[in-house]
């Protein structure tokens, strides 16, 4: 690749077209006819593969590319808008926009012909658009702007079909789980900023950078411009893993995946593969030297019980998605887990192979979704074309579609000869050597990830047995078209060991591990040779398992009651639980609030104004009664007064003279008698 | 143009009073001279801004001489005697914290314009009425005078009270009347707190009393032994005089904003009122609350704001948790989103009490976006409500099918709202609660879980109104009305789209370019942090 050399500035350049081509694509939801624009959008994919190809050959173990420029000023304070380019990014942006392409490209023949395909190329091309922009993005703010917008994308692609009340409300809970996520890391936003007044990534998290050179002195954690108790720093490692754990889908956050399992197919396989959940591993190593022990514990802690729920899980199901939903939740723990010890190198190796054959996973799945939908159709039947009791036999007339699925299978399991070997076991390896130097229940992680692989191997062998073998229930049912299926090829060619690793045994000569800094654990020859070996083997042996009670189908299998069986197929109960704890009483106490806000402080408002009523009342009476009542009865007085001396104006002049006579009379007597 | 500000205030009065005069017969182009005015308002408004200078030297604040487009004309002059000599001017001028109000006014007028066309009855008096109420509106924002301030603002009362009770719904004669006294009630109290400030105050310059504002700001110009004179320090029932009057002014801004519990007058107006009161309720009204607490409350008493900072940013907390708690429970859209509005505005609130010039900025900015995009949201609902005369959520599902670019429109409006980024609100939200997260660190006046609790309004904000979304556009087509409703929920016409788009541009703009708006108004907002924290 040393052809390749250009400026920074150019690879800048470069990453910008990488972005800007998908986001093009939104455009395509302004269209008015149903024409399909698809070949536009796998165009603007192709265009974002290629630069991210070419800032991934130059950038790749070489110089690290930081660009910025100012963007808006509040205060004394600029803040920047930038990019990043380091081997995390570049790798991300090769992995991202290589597994958008193939879905671009698969999702031309799966959707064809539904009614909203131009908003589908639109959602695509603004989803693969936002991961882009958050894995380049130099800053904590970008970077949230970039996080909230892949919960956005992903809210309007697993709502797609939106009449589906399922799909919409999946499509709801997720945004509204991956808010919860949002605000964890907005905490820990505006803990950097007070703390460190700057969002920039490098100046942050870099080698020497303000978070390193903070030091803790008698509880206060000080840097170079502000002080906070210590506390802080633990609560900024849990804001920032709380956000890592909603997008992917740690427990106790991760229902919202199985739900979002409702959006189309390719949409499932874009979610799950490289972008969206990918995003929290992405985070944690962004923001990796914040973290202290006690916040590594949590992140140990939850990423293996994470790990072993989503394989418990996945035992039982029978939708076929979910199946895989649940795969991905579980493998999922397994990288944040291997965050959590230190393996930072191992996290992102594992996050890079599961990317491909997880993808694979989910587009043939798709395939045999699209066959037995379109059969269904075709000879008007009516059963659950998700639900793998119904299926079998299917290897024999979809055999492309069959042999990747095993490769991809492979893969998850970690069978040898594949890339999900490869990293998985470096995974393993690492857990071990790590809980050597560690006493207490540190000792169990490498166990229970032990024990969540040989379950793997299981729930996925049961998975490929159960749809590919046994009797064929649809007789003329089709391979996918050939679009689809070269598709299926080409990933199915990523997930063996070729891509990572000549060495189709041994981690430690894969290039993508030679990119990151070592774990720092020491290392122990013995764990190399044995750990492989036993996982193998028992993962074999579960496969074997399966392949006797699923493939042949000879009486033998697991009794479907009893407590486990159900705790498992209802996903632990947690979606009640979830339910019964958060959703009704926030419901319940809305609707207090509600009847609060107009009882009582809407009351006192109006009993204020019922009370002036009241007053006014008496005011009026008063007004009415007394004061008038006095003017009144002054008129009144008058008026009688008037009347009475009216009389005396009468006219008569024989009235006036009786009167005259009578006043003379009278005056005459009280004069001389009195 | 020495006088662009007065030309701006009174175009619309001058219109109002031509609508007037003109007889009957030309009752139809009303509501086109409205338009125009208000076109006209925009390219001057527009003009302001992007002739208003962002410089230190231009900051405003408390500096009369760093005003721009000042006017000042001395207005009324009475000799009292013994008590000196009446000093009220039409004094007029701008700065970063005014500024961008009138941008917004000339918008959201425009746009509340647009949404009259649904008026059926008594247009000269209802274009009259609106014309007025512009004049007040823009009147506030540019006053520096007091006792100018107080005439725009209680003229803003008085079109409102018969814009509502005339043409408003059902219970609009109840809503009216609420609207009025509660406002009232705050104004009335604050006329005392001005009558002691102009005896407080002695313009140096000619040594009366005087109501300017600017001055008011001013320690040294308060007579020694006057009720607000900082040195003195003045006690009514027990406590200082200038918290007190702080109190008084706040509660009188407060009621506008509206923060919780002065807030039940707003959904009663707002359900009430037709679709451009509500808009302009919601876009102006409510800001000119906000501004009023930067402008005269803490500027004029600093000091009593950082005492009570504490109690503001608590109410501003409570605002937005219980308005989005109580927005999650409503059946009626239009009321959803007047509660929406009493947690949006809470930000506001936090961010001011902050006292951090990241939370000022964004309270400032929230104060914009929400100016934008609460008349955004209420013109939707009055597009529905026009088409079918009914809000009630449960009254439609799936309207997605039907109506495609109305929902568009109401998902940008929506997502815009609960905060995504690339929009207004965002940034806003963001940099309130950074604000008030960093103010332990600067300067104290909050604690660090009021920011953590606003940030947990912003979940809830989600909730409600995805809640609403997936009830009402989302699923299969199902309406209370039938097929008659379905024949009259037409989708979105060129009208309408003329309104919603430059809302929504807007809020996209500051969103991806928050610069547009801070740039404007840092200077404004140090010199305002000065003042207030120090």
């Amino acid at each position: 690749m040393g052809v390749l050399s250009f400026s920074a500035g150019t690879l800048g350049a470069f990453s910008l077209i990488a972005l800007a081509f998908p986001f093009i694509s939104l455009f395509t939801i302004l269209w008015r006819s149903k024409d399909s624009l698809g070949h536009i959008a796998i165009f603007n994919a192709f265009i974002s593969f290629i630069a991210s190809f070419i800032v991934f050959c130059c950038v790749w173990n070489k110089e690290v590319i930081h660009l910025q420029t100012g963007w808006f000023t509040i205060g004394e304070n600029v803040f920047t808008a930038g990019i990043l380019l380091n081997n995390l990014s570049v790798l991300m942006m090769v992995l991202v926009s290589g597994i958008s392409l193939l879905v671009h490209v698969y999702s031309l023949m799966y959707m064809k012909g539904d009614p909203g395909i131009n908003k589908y190329w639109a959602y695509l091309g603004l989803f693969c658009f936002s991961m882009l922009g958050l894995v380049v993005s130099d800053s904590l703010l970008l970077i949230y702007i970039f996080w909230e917008l892949v919960g956005f994308s992903s809210y309007l692609l697993i709502g797609f079909w939106f009449t589906r009340d399922a799909a919409s409300q999946a499509a709801k809970k997720a945004f509204i789980i991956n808010r919860i996520g949002d605000i964890g890391l907005l905490t820990g936003l505006m803990i950097m900023y007070a703390q460190f007044r700057t969002f920039d990534v490098v100046k942050l998290f870099g080698p020497m950078g303000l978070v390193d050179s903070a030091s803790i002195i008698d509880g206060i954690w000080i840097s170079p411009v502000s002080q906070m108790p210590v506390v802080w720093l633990s609560v900024a490692g849990f804001a920032f893993f709380i956000g890592a754990m909603a997008k992917s889908a740690q427990f106790p956050l991760h229902t919202w995946l199985p739900d979002a399992m409702e959006g189309p197919t390719s949409v499932s396989s874009l979610i799950h593969a490289a972008t969206m959940v990918a995003a929290g591993v992405f985070l944690l190593g962004r923001v990796y030297p914040l973290f202290d022990s006690l916040v590594f514990n949590v992140i140990i802690i939850i990423g293996v019980l994470t790990a072993f729920l989503g394989a418990t899980i996945a035992l039982t199901q029978n939708d076929i998605k979910r199946i895989l939903a649940y795969s991905t939740i579980s493998q999922l723990g397994f990288m944040i887990a291997a965050m959590g010890i230190g393996a930072y190198g191992e996290s992102i190796f594992h996050l890079a192979t599961h990317a491909f054959f997880k993808c694979l996973l989910f587009l043939s799945a798709g395939a045999v979704i699209h066959q037995l939908h379109h059969y269904k159709e075709h000879h008007q039947l009516e059963f659950d074309h998700q639900d793998i009791r119904l299926m079998g036999g299917l290897g024999k007339k979809m055999p492309v579609t069959f042999i990747s699925m095993c490769v991809a299978a492979a893969a998850l399991a970690g069978l040898p000869l594949t890339g999900g070997y490869l990293s998985k076991d470096a995974v393993l390896i690492t857990s071990f050597e790590w809980a050597s130097g560690y006493h207490g229940f540190k000792k169990l992680v490498p166990y229970v990830l032990v024990l969540t692989s040989w379950l793997t191997a299981f729930y996925i062998a049961r998975l490929i047995f159960k749809v590919f073998f046994g009797k064929l229930r649809y007789e003329g049912i089709t391979e996918a078209s050939s679009s689809m299926s070269r598709v299926l090829i080409v990933l199915a060619i990523c997930s063996l060991f070729i891509l990572v690793s000549f060495n189709p045994l041994s981690y430690e000569g894969s290039w993508i591990l030679a990119g990151f800094t070592g774990s720092g654990v020491k290392p122990f020859e013995v764990f190399h040779s044995i750990v492989p070996i036993v996982v193998t083997i028992g993962s074999i042996l579960m496969v074997l398992i399966g392949f006797r009670i699923y493939a042949k189908r000879d009486g033998r299998t697991f009794r479907e009651k009893g407590f486990f069986y159900r705790f498992s197929n209802r996903a632990w109960y947690l979606n009640e639980a979830y339910n019964l704890m958060f959703v009704k009483p926030v419901e319940r106490i809305a609707h207090y609030s509600y009847r609060f806000d107009k009882l009582i402080v809407d009351g006192v408002v109006n009993l204020a104004g019922a009370g002036m009523g009241v007053l006014s009342r008496v005011a009026d009476w008063l007004d009415r009664y007394i004061v008038d009542g006095a003017v009144n009865g002054a008129a009144v007085l008058a008026r009688h007064t008037g009347n009475f001396a009216r009389q005396f104006q009468s006219g008569r002049l024989q009235h006036y003279l009786i009167t005259m006579l009578t006043l003379v009379v009278g005056f005459f007597i009280l004069t001389y008698f009195i | 143009m020495d006088y662009i500000l007065s030309i701006l205030i009174f175009l619309p009065l001058v219109a109002a009073l031509l609508i007037i005069v003109l007889g009957s017969s030309f009752r139809e182009r009303f509501k086109y001279i409205a338009l125009a005015v208000t076109v006209i308002q925009l390219f001057i408004s527009i003009a302001i801004y992007l002739d208003f200078s962002s410089s230190t030297a231009f900051a405003g604040i408390n500096k009369e001489s760093q005003f721009q487009l000042l006017e000042k004309i001395p207005w009324i002059r009475l000799d009292l005697g013994s008590i000196g000599k009446l000093e009220i001017d039409y004094f007029l001028g701008i700065d970063g914290l005014s500024m961008p109000f009138l941008v917004l006014s000339a918008l959201v007028m425009f746009v509340a314009t647009l949404a009259s066309w649904e008026i059926k009855t008594n247009h000269k008096a209802f274009f009259a009425l609106l014309l007025l109420l512009n004049t007040a509106v823009m009147g506030v924002f540019c006053a520096l005078d007091f006792f100018l301030f107080y005439v725009f603002y209680e003229l803003m009362l008085l079109p409102l009270y018969f814009l509502i009770g005339m043409w408003g719904g059902a219970r609009r004669e109840y809503a009216a009347i609420k609207f009025f006294l509660y406002t009232l009630f705050g104004s009335v109290f604050m006329l005392l707190v001005i009558i002691g400030l102009y005896f407080s105050v002695i313009n140096p310059a000619t040594g009366n009393h005087t109501f300017n504002m600017i001055l008011m700001m001013d320690p040294s110009n308060y007579i020694g032994n006057s009720i607000f004179s900082t040195v003195a320090n003045q006690e009514l029932f027990g406590i200082s005089a200038r918290l007190l009057a702080f109190i008084v002014l706040f509660i009188a801004f407060a009621i506008k904003v509206p923060v919780v519990p002065l807030h039940t007058w707003l959904p009663d107006a707002h359900v009430e009122a037709p679709t451009p009161v509500s808009i302009i309720l919601a876009g102006l009204l409510l800001k000119v609350g906000g501004y009023g607490i930067l402008r005269v409350c803490i500027s004029i008493f600093p000091e009593a704001a950082v005492q009570s900072a504490w109690w503001l940013g608590l109410i501003g907390v409570i605002s937005i948790l219980y308005g989005a708690l109580n927005a999650l429970a409503q059946t009626d859209l239009k009321r959803l989103i007047a509660y929406s509005s009493v947690s949006h505005m809470g930000f506001v609130l936090l961010g001011i009490a902050s006292g951090t010039v990241e939370g000022v900025s964004g309270a400032m900015l929230q104060m914009i976006s929400h100016g934008g995009l609460s008349a955004m949201l209420f013109f939707l609902v009055g597009m529905i409500y026009n088409r079918v005369h009914d809000r009630d959520i449960a009254s439609f599902r799936g309207l997605a099918l039907i109506m495609p670019q109305f929902t568009a429109f109401v998902v940008i409006a929506f997502f815009a709202s609960l905060g995504l980024p690339g929009f207004s609100a965002f940034m806003a939200e963001a940099f309130s609660l950074i604000g008030a997260f960093t103010s332990a660190e600067i300067n104290g006046l909050l604690p660090r879980w009021m920011a953590i609790g606003g940030a947990v309004g912003i979940l809830l904000s989600a909730a409600y109104f995805l809640w609403t979304l997936q009830r009402m556009f989302f699923g299969q087509t199902r309406l209370k009305g039938g097929d008659i409703w379905l024949s009259q929920l037409k989708d979105i016409n060129i009208r309408e789209k003329v309104a919603l788009v430059p809302l929504a541009v807007l809020a996209l703009a500051l969103g991806i370019f928050p610069s547009l708006a801070f740039s404007k108004m840092n200077a404004s907002i140090l010199a305002f942090i000065q003042l207030f924290s120090g």
